[in-house]
């Protein structure tokens, strides 16, 4: 169960906190399309979560996939938000 | 604000955990265990499709109710003609007039200041409301679109403060165009009293 419950969480933090992101839209900021890519990522989290009970190797390589999906839009992120570019 | 952070920490340790996992080599003898499960028991499957139906239901329960309360009397914002900048509706301020209902609209007129007080609550919701500059002329719409879309209406904030009297709720927004709007919050532009062109209602 405790792959379950990593990619089931990490999949709902990090898709209701671009989720929270994308609705500043409404008030007038741009969309990044990287927000989206990562929405998608954090959608396959939890495809992979429901997996995991059922297939464990098959389940986490598609959590690999999605972590590196929501990493695009993270990455890039941190590294503006300290100042590297 | 915690969120990014849970949300980072949560996400380098799926990335690390998954690409042990799908790295390691299978089945080398190894017996499963709770970190390198196998696979789950029947029961334990079971109970998460419960709890996900329970969920799912759950929360097409809680859209329904809300969707039926969501509503609310839309509202005619009046800003004096040329204004640019941000406006602001105080709600519940003691001493102030009710908002005025004209037709199936509450009526917002708002002073040159830009700031009006009102003793009505404010009303949450989905409704379209409708912006206009008015002067002795008559009214013009202002348009309110999405970026790009060449409207004067923006960053539409519903918010609460704490003052010398309490807590107090107010809604305010930004009257001109996308690029003065940007250029106010960035700090480059005061608002003055040069307003942007639109048609004649």
């Amino acid at each position: 169960m405790a792959p379950f419950f990593v990619y089931l969480a990490a999949g709902a933090v990090t898709g209701f906190h671009v989720y929270t992101l994308l609705r500043l839209t409404a008030l007038g900021s741009p969309v990044n399309p990287l927000e989206l890519f990562s929405l998608a990522g954090s959608l396959c989290l939890l495809v992979a979560a429901y997996l995991s009970l059922f297939k464990p190797e098959a389940a986490a390589k598609l959590a690999l996939l999605a972590s590196l999906t929501i990493w695009c839009f993270y990455g890039p992120a941190i590294a503006r938000t300290i100042g590297w570019f | 604000m915690i969120l990014p952070y849970l949300a980072i920490a949560l996400l380098v340790l799926v990335t690390a955990y998954s690409a042990v996992v799908s790295f390691r080599r299978p089945r080398d003898g190894r017996a499963p265990t709770w970190i390198f499960p196998s696979g789950t028991k029947r029961c334990a499957q079971t109970a998460v499709g419960i709890c996900t139906l329970a969920l799912i239901l759950g929360m097409a329960a809680w859209f329904t109710i809300d969707a039926r309360h969501s509503n609310r009397r839309p509202s005619r914002f009046l800003i004096p003609e040329g204004y640019v900048g941000w406006v602001r509706v105080e709600f519940q301020v003691p001493g102030a007039p009710p908002l005025l209902v004209e037709g199936t609209e509450y009526l917002f007129k708002f002073p040159p200041s830009g700031l009006l007080s009102t003793s009505s609550s404010e009303e949450y919701g989905w409704a379209k409301d409708h912006y206009f500059y008015y002067s002795e002329g008559g009214t013009r719409i202002l348009p309110e679109t999405g970026p790009g879309g060449g409207g004067l209406i923006w960053g539409k904030v519903n918010a609460e403060k704490s003052g010398p009297l309490g807590k107090r709720k107010y809604e305010e927004f930004f009257v001109g165009t996308e690029q003065q709007f940007g250029e106010q919050t960035r700090g480059e532009q005061k608002v003055g009293s040069s307003a942007p062109e639109t048609q004649a209602k």
